[in-house]
């Protein structure tokens, strides 16, 4: 596998516009590859812009099973919950991948399945682009995460380090990010368990960053409506 | 300095912070309520006020006592909140006090969705509250943008003693892009010789709207249509987009405007001599921008996310000395490239009516 001791349930959560959306997706993805049963859960309920239902289509297109709000309801500003997100936690031979809305707000509503999440039957990821405003250091990423940790009731198991600028992302941008994830890491007593970067530049960072961090590539599915034809 | 990634909505609230505002009074509405969320954590790392209150016509009126007492202040909303505040507006304007409103558009009428629009262009620049006024609106494009404004939209505010509106969309709010933010500079705020800051011996301060002598009010108003008159006559704002020896000039503003430049971007590789005018002011609006143009230009083609709003002005921008098309999706829906492509080639091989 390309994580080590990958676990059933994989919940990415993060601080606002991390880039937990796009990762889910992917993560996923490349579970699904492997010929594993996945299903992937959006439980955003803070952002209604740029969450995995709007790509719903094209990822059951490529044989995941996508759970969230159905039909008319995809965009309501609703917190709503749908009951098949119980049958992912339940079902023992199905991988669930849980893409959880930002920030302590958006972990809340995480903290709601905590019955069903007993340790060890989960891994909950932090993703860190340290180019964001309020994770740019280890203290500030050291805060959300604990705000996370205190909303969901849950325990962080490992980093992820999403370090980006969208577009004008470069290798120096991934490295220096990198680097504060890591020292976050160090001070946390949690490993790096996935770096992630555009699949351009994917193979560049599994070289510097060595064989003990998986690299991740990214497709990017979220686009602004100017990029297409 | 490093560059970070950031929402549009999170920019405002930096470039807000930047600017020197401190004090924030808000009540969330998707999709601007990042705004909200990133300032109740920034402001109190800078010594500002956060505040939520219990709707928007209470925010409104806290600008109206913040601003009146002197401080450099800011609301934000979308739509149905904005509807809520123009009483307010119409006092802010009235009572004469500088501030910043941004309106996030999104879907309506009514209720509508939280999806992107563009819709609230004629509220935005022909004044949804009462009585005779004017308000300079701003219409940033990109995140690097929004930060760029803001410190102009804080001093456009105390210029004309005027609320400035900056007005995006949902795409614009939500979207993240790198931003430079630069060296966080001392804000020298202008003095305020005219709030009212207690009684400290000095001359009356009155922050009011009201003048009960018709003669009185009616003076007032003529003081105010001179500021608007300047206002029209020294910020008229937009960015010219190879517009200068277009056939075909596209026109359009925020979100519109990135997928219009796409267009052209894609009819210049091509040959066709396509360009765009992007009103940066939407009041004031451009004017100025198409006087050049009435001599070069056959058609121009306005691109919204409404059914057609801003179409109007320009048409009055350019006297109706040429045929001005409409394209424009609605409901939150985005126009996509493809489709304004079509519409300019349409327009191009002569077959479109007016």
């Amino acid at each position: 596998m390309f994580v080590k001791n990958l676990r059933r349930l994989t919940i990415f959560t993060a601080s606002l516009g991390s880039g937990k959306t796009e990762l889910a997706v992917n993560f996923a993805r490349r579970l699904k590859e492997r010929g594993l049963p996945v299903s992937v859960v959006d439980l955003d309920v803070v952002n209604p812009y740029f969450r995995t239902r709007l790509v719903r289509e094209e990822l059951e297109r490529e044989g995941l099973t996508v759970i969230c709000p159905r039909g008319e309801w995809a965009g309501a500003d609703l917190p709503a919950l749908p009951p098949a997100i119980c049958g992912v936690l339940e079902d023992g031979r199905r991988y669930g991948v849980f893409d959880v809305g930002g920030d302590d707000v958006g972990a809340t509503a995480l903290g709601r399945f905590k019955p069903n999440l007993p340790d060890g039957s989960y891994h909950l990821w932090f993703v860190i682009n340290a180019c964001r405003p309020f994770t740019r250091d280890s203290d500030g990423i050291i805060n959300h995460l604990r705000s996370i940790e205190k909303a969901s009731r849950l325990t962080v198991t490992g980093l992820v380090s999403n370090t980006n600028l969208g577009r004008q992302t470069d290798l120096d941008t991934v490295l220096g990010g990198h680097r504060v994830v890591e020292e976050a890491a160090r001070r946390l007593s949690l490993p790096v368990v996935l770096a992630t970067a555009r699949r351009a530049l994917a193979g560049e960072l599994q070289e510097r960053l060595g064989a003990d961090i998986p690299v991740l590539p990214l497709d990017l599915y979220m686009q602004p409506p100017w990029s297409g034809e | 300095m490093a560059k970070i990634l950031m929402k549009g909505n999170e920019a405002i609230g930096e470039g807000a912070v930047r600017a020197g505002c401190r004090y924030f009074f808000g009540y969330p509405i998707t999709p601007q309520s990042e705004l909200p969320h990133y300032l109740a954590k920034r402001m109190p790392q800078v010594g500002g006020v956060y505040l939520q209150a219990e709707s928007e016509v209470a925010t409104i009126n806290m600008v109206y006592g913040a601003a009146g007492a002197g401080a450099r202040v800011m609301t934000s909303s979308s739509g149905p909140g904005i509807s809520l505040m123009q009483e307010g507006i119409s006092y802010v304007v009235g009572a004469e006090l500088p501030c910043v409103i941004v309106n996030m558009m999104r879907g309506g009428p009514g209720l509508g969705n939280i999806a992107p629009a563009q819709s609230d262009y004629f509220q935005a620049t022909r004044g949804g509250g009462h009585g005779d006024y004017r308000m300079i609106v701003l219409a940033p494009a990109s995140v690097q943008e929004i930060i760029d404004l803001m410190q102009d939209a804080f001093d456009l505010a105390d210029r004309y003693r005027n609320p400035v509106m900056l007005a995006g969309d949902g795409v614009l709010g939500q979207m993240m892009e790198p931003v430079e933010l630069g060296e966080e500079k001392e804000v020298r705020i202008p003095p305020r010789p005219w709030a009212a800051t207690g009684r400290t011996g000095g001359e009356k301060h009155l922050i009011n709207s009201l003048y009960i002598v018709p003669e009185d009010l009616e003076k007032h108003n003529i003081r105010l249509a001179a500021k608007f008159a300047a206002m029209e006559k020294e910020e008229q704002r937009w960015e010219d987009y190879l517009a200068a020896d277009a056939e075909l000039v596209l026109v359009a503003f925020g979100t519109a405007a990135r997928v219009c430049k796409a267009v052209v971007d894609r009819c210049r590789r091509e040959g066709k001599a396509v360009g765009l005018i992007r009103p940066l002011t939407l009041w004031p609006f451009p004017v100025k921008a198409f006087q050049p143009l009435l001599a070069t230009a056959a058609h121009f083609l306005t691109v919204e996310m409404s059914m057609g709003q801003m179409v109007e002005d320009v048409r009055l921008a350019t006297r109706e000395c040429r045929p001005v098309y409409f394209y424009g999706r609605c409901g939150g829906m985005l126009p996509v490239a493809g489709d304004v492509y079509a519409a300019v080639q349409k327009i191009l091989a002569g077959g479109e009516a007016k």
